[in-house]
């Protein structure tokens, strides 16, 4: 089973375009990714949609690298009880 | 004699979402003025109070002399309690006398004339308990009487309450500016401008169906062409626009493009070309350059609305445009279905389609699909600039009741969201 890093890594290269493979958990979602603003309101549809999730936008919006969406992911996975 | 203006909590509340959503319905505008200034003006009574949804309680306060939610109001006078859905009309349906009520089969008090001391016999602990004890305690008075039921109505009942409301403020001639070369067709009795309006040379007031109201501080730019029946409220700017007949525009508006049979609550911006018809909106709205709704559909059928997300409601019309709430955005070349519902705080970025004709209140947009956008917080951050820029104030009360109603229309907004989800997710 895929691990949440390599979800995460999935639906961002989905929907950034980009092949999962070049994207670390350092790289910033707008600056190195090139997600505009109103990709990251699509990444996050897709994550809550990946995970089965609900997320705070507020929250969600101030995640700004990929290892910071997987922590935050996983947290709130833990918090809804759903296992990831 | 004191009025006592009613809108309870209740599911015919809904009927007038997105508009009832923050004010009470006796705020609404048909004609030159709402329906809560027509039942005071038709009651003649000065001492005025209200009950209305606690939620809105607060901010409504700010906005109104009346006593808001006080139980203190139900006692010490003769009391005529009223919905702010009855037509003024209805008032006169009402006889002098002893105490009677016209409740609905729902529960929902109509009409109530209650003398003092009646009024001291009832329950007043809560106004549900003092209508309950007046319910069951006070004769029925047998009337039939006519009420607002949806948004739509006032839409419909408008071009005719403008003609009536203009015969009873009694009121013709030029006291403000018009400048020349300017138009005036039909008869000058049917034309008002009021001090401190500025009509700007090459403009057409076209009174020969009606009459045309330019309430003060009204400018009205050069190639504005005004169709009556027509109400201009206070301070508005009318940008070359193409006025149609049937239309009311609230304080402080900024209208371009064509409007035809609308409602504008007030504050409210559309700025550009585009067409707005048979519509009403809300306050704080503002309409991108192209906004344009359709109010025909294109087999003559009627026009149906959905007011909770899911049932679509016959109006009996086949003209009807859009409802559309308070503080909602719409970008460039938004294209509204007949009949659309928009929520209020929403925001829309148009992709060129037609938008569904449902869209829930702090709705983002975006992409096709609803989504949770950037949240509310960020809604709010822009209501404030909107409304700073008109030196009003967004203040502690008002979010409060926009908090309420973020959890109000929850539900529904919810359910387009994960559908929104699914659609980005290609699920």
């Amino acid at each position: 089973m895929a691990t949440i890093e390599e979800r995460v890594k999935a639906v961002t290269a989905r929907v950034l375009r980009l092949n999962p493979d070049d994207i670390k958990p350092e790289h910033h979602f707008a600056r190195d990714l090139g997600a505009e603003s109103i990709q990251s309101v699509e990444l996050v549809a897709n994550f809550e949609e990946e995970f089965g999730i609900e997320m705070d936008e507020d929250a969600a919006l101030s995640v700004s690298t990929v290892g910071e969406a997987v922590k935050f992911i996983a947290e709130v996975c833990k918090q809804q009880g759903v296992s990831a | 004699m004191r009025l006592i203006l009613l809108d309870l909590p209740s599911p015919k509340r809904v009927q007038f979402y997105p508009l009832a959503l923050c004010r009470p319905i006796w705020e609404l505008r048909c004609g030159m003025s709402s329906l809560g200034e027509k039942l005071v003006a038709k009651t003649g009574v000065r001492d005025v109070a209200c009950f209305v949804p606690e939620y809105m309680a607060e901010s409504y306060r700010a906005k109104t002399p009346w006593p808001v939610n006080d139980l203190q109001s139900l006692k010490g006078d003769d009391l005529l309690l009223v919905s702010g859905r009855v037509k003024a009309a209805g008032l006169d349906m009402m006889p002098q006398g002893p105490s009677q009520a016209v409740f609905l089969p729902d529960g929902e008090c109509l009409l109530a004339r209650i003398t003092r001391e009646d009024a001291a016999k009832l329950d007043a602990s809560s106004i549900e308990a003092f209508l309950a004890s007046a319910r069951s305690s006070l004769p029925a008075a047998a009337l039939d009487v006519p009420t607002w039921n949806y948004t739509w109505d006032l839409i419909l009942a408008n071009p005719a309450q403008l003609i009536e409301d203009y015969k009873k403020a009694g009121r013709s001639g030029i006291e403000g500016t018009v400048e020349q070369p300017n138009a005036i067709r039909g008869s000058a009795k049917d034309v008002y401008v009021a001090h401190g309006a500025v009509v700007h040379p090459m403009v057409v007031l076209d009174a020969a169906a009606g009459p045309i109201y330019l309430d003060e501080g009204v400018v009205v730019h050069p190639f504005t062409r005004i169709e009556g029946p027509a109400y201009i409220g206070k301070h508005s700017i009318l940008l070359g626009a193409k006025c149609r007949e049937g239309n009311s525009i609230g304080p402080m508006c900024r209208v371009g493009g064509e409007v035809e049979e609308s409602i504008i609550q007030g504050y409210s911006n559309k700025y550009h070309d585009g067409f707005l018809g048979h519509a009403y909106v809300g306050e704080w709205v503002n309409l991108g350059a192209l906004t344009t709704n359709s109010d025909l559909k294109n087999d003559y059928s009627s026009v149906s609305i959905i007011l909770d997300g899911h049932t679509p409601i016959d109006t009996g019309s086949t003209k009807v445009g859009a409802l559309i709430g308070d503080h909602t955005k719409t970008s460039i070349g938004t294209l509204l279905n007949t009949g659309a519902y928009v929520g209020a705080m929403a925001l829309i970025a148009a992709t060129g389609r037609l938008l569904p004709k449902f869209l829930p209140s702090f709705a983002w947009y975006l992409e096709g699909v609803v989504t949770k956008g950037f949240g509310k917080n960020k809604l709010y951050e822009t209501a404030k600039v909107a409304m700073s820029r008109r030196k009003c104030e967004w203040t502690a009360a008002e979010q409060a009741m926009w908090d309420e109603i973020f959890q109000l229309t929850a539900p529904e907004r919810n359910e387009a969201i994960k559908k929104g989800r699914r659609t980005l997710a290609g699920t």
